[in-house]
């Protein structure tokens, strides 16, 4: 019975989807990191950390779209 | 109108009904965590799972036009057996919903086609290796792996994120879950209404209305579908929200974030490597895994057992009940008397069970101000 199991794909999802959650973590956490110091420091008038601490989030962002249309790829292709 | 027409009309029926208490009750898979940590109003919050399950049924129309296909046998197949699983899964989902028990309404839904067809054909009906692969192995594995993923994103987010303010740690993750939570409703909604659709083609096919070879839902199946698991989500399940959200442990933005974004990154990945599990335990599973990685004491396990100990009981009981139903319906032959008893009974317990809640309080259209 348990040669019915797709013990490859159990495999797969033991250290895959750890990593898919993990990605959409880091993503959000840098945008929140990124934009909160980025406050900090312009209310300092520190205005080049500032800008690059914007850019962390801003990189965050994109990661963190990015995850949202792999997911959304992943739903329509179900079909 | 012949008495097999009245049986499908009866079966289709019987399906949305179940649609809709599949809305109703895993609304809260969605939007639970979002509610409790204030990220969406609750009416918001549902309104919001309701749009996106509705949109989700559109976005795959990969019908589970055999549910519970290499589970049992599909030659055993009937309108009386759909309509037998149907029942089944309804009053586990009424009853876990009562006791406000998360649970898996797919498996609610196996588990009573299963009796039926154990009621049916004995025991040469079910499909043992089936059942092991397609329920038994997902449903240990998903809240385990979903536990673990949460917990390890919980803990990447303080390490990122633990010395920022909390003020603007807990606005930035506010936000973050208003993603997480349309994402979580949107992938419901293309799992859970194709199970419905899926449900009505075979009784459909199973009638000869539409051709068994590569049958399609014609488009009133699938726009019934997606509005009756909408209007279910819409009317929240206010109870089983309250358990997710609050009563296991009072969880910050962060932790909720993690529950719903680890939850959906399970979900999905496990979606695209052909494994689909249950979005109950998943979900269950990360906002555990949110909470103890923080402070294991501040779960209450005693909780967390009772919805164990509910997820090992959807199965046998759904059976048990499908299998009832489907004696009970046969008691009275192969003709319309049984289903339409059946149907009229659940009617009345239903309204009966409502209203008791009704007058006890808005419990179905206003959600509790603990939530």
């Amino acid at each position: 019975m348990i040669g019915a199991v797709d013990v490859d794909a159990l495999i797969e999802l033991a250290w895959a989807a750890p990593l898919a959650a993990l990605t959409v973590t880091i993503a959000w956490a840098l945008v929140v990191y990124g934009a909160g110091r980025a406050a900090d420091a312009n209310r300092d008038g520190r205005r080049l950390i500032a800008t690059l601490r914007l850019a962390v989030a801003a990189a965050g962002v994109v990661l963190f779209t990015a995850a949202i249309v792999v997911g959304l790829i992943v739903m329509t292709s179900k079909g | 109108m012949d008495s097999e027409i009245i049986i499908l009309v009866i079966v289709v029926a019987t399906a949305l009904v179940f649609d809709f208490t599949n809305g109703f009750h895993d609304a809260a898979n969605a939007v639970a965590t979002s509610i409790s940590t204030r990220a969406l109003a609750p009416k918001t919050a549902v309104g919001l799972s309701a749009v996106l399950n509705f949109a989700g049924a559109f976005i795959s129309l990969e019908v589970a036009a055999t549910v519970a296909s290499g589970i049992v046998e599909a030659k055993l197949i009937t309108t009386t057996v759909i309509f037998a699983g149907l029942i089944g899964a309804i009053l586990w989902n009424v009853l876990t919903w009562y006791f406000g028990l998360p649970s898996s309404s797919s498996h609610a839904l196996i588990g009573g086609v299963v009796g039926a067809a154990f009621a049916a054909g004995g025991t040469d009906a079910v499909l043992g290796q089936g059942l092991l692969e397609k329920v038994m192995v997902p449903a240990v594995v998903a809240p385990i792996v979903a536990f673990l993923a949460a917990a390890l994103c919980i803990l990447v987010t303080y390490r990122i994120v633990g010395r920022l303010r909390p003020g603007l740690v807990n606005s930035g993750y506010r936000v973050g879950q208003i993603a997480s939570a349309s994402l979580l409703s949107l992938s419901h909604g293309t799992n859970d209404a194709q199970k419905t659709m899926g449900v009505i083609t075979l009784a459909l096919v199973a009638h000869g209305t539409l051709d068994g070879a590569d049958a399609e839902p014609p488009t009133w199946v699938i726009v019934s579908a997606a509005a009756a698991i909408a209007l279910g989500t819409y009317s929240g399940g206010w109870r089983i929200i309250r358990t997710l959200g609050t009563r296991i442990y009072k969880m910050d933005p962060a932790q909720g974030f993690a529950a719903q974004g680890g939850g959906a990154a399970v979900l999905l990945t496990a979606s695209h490597l052909g494994f689909p599990l249950s979005t109950t335990h998943s979900i269950t599973g990360a906002v555990l895994g949110a909470g103890a990685a923080r402070r294991l004491s501040a779960v209450r396990w005693g909780l967390a057992g009772n919805i164990a100990i509910a997820w090992i009981l959807t199965l046998p009981a759904a059976a048990l009940v499908g299998a009832a139903t489907y004696g009970i319906s046969r008691i009275f032959g192969t003709g319309v008397v049984g289903p339409l008893l059946i149907s009229l009974s659940l009617l009345m317990l239903m309204a009966a069970l409502f209203g008791k809640r009704v007058r006890r309080g808005p419990a179905m259209t206003t959600a509790p101000a603990d939530v």
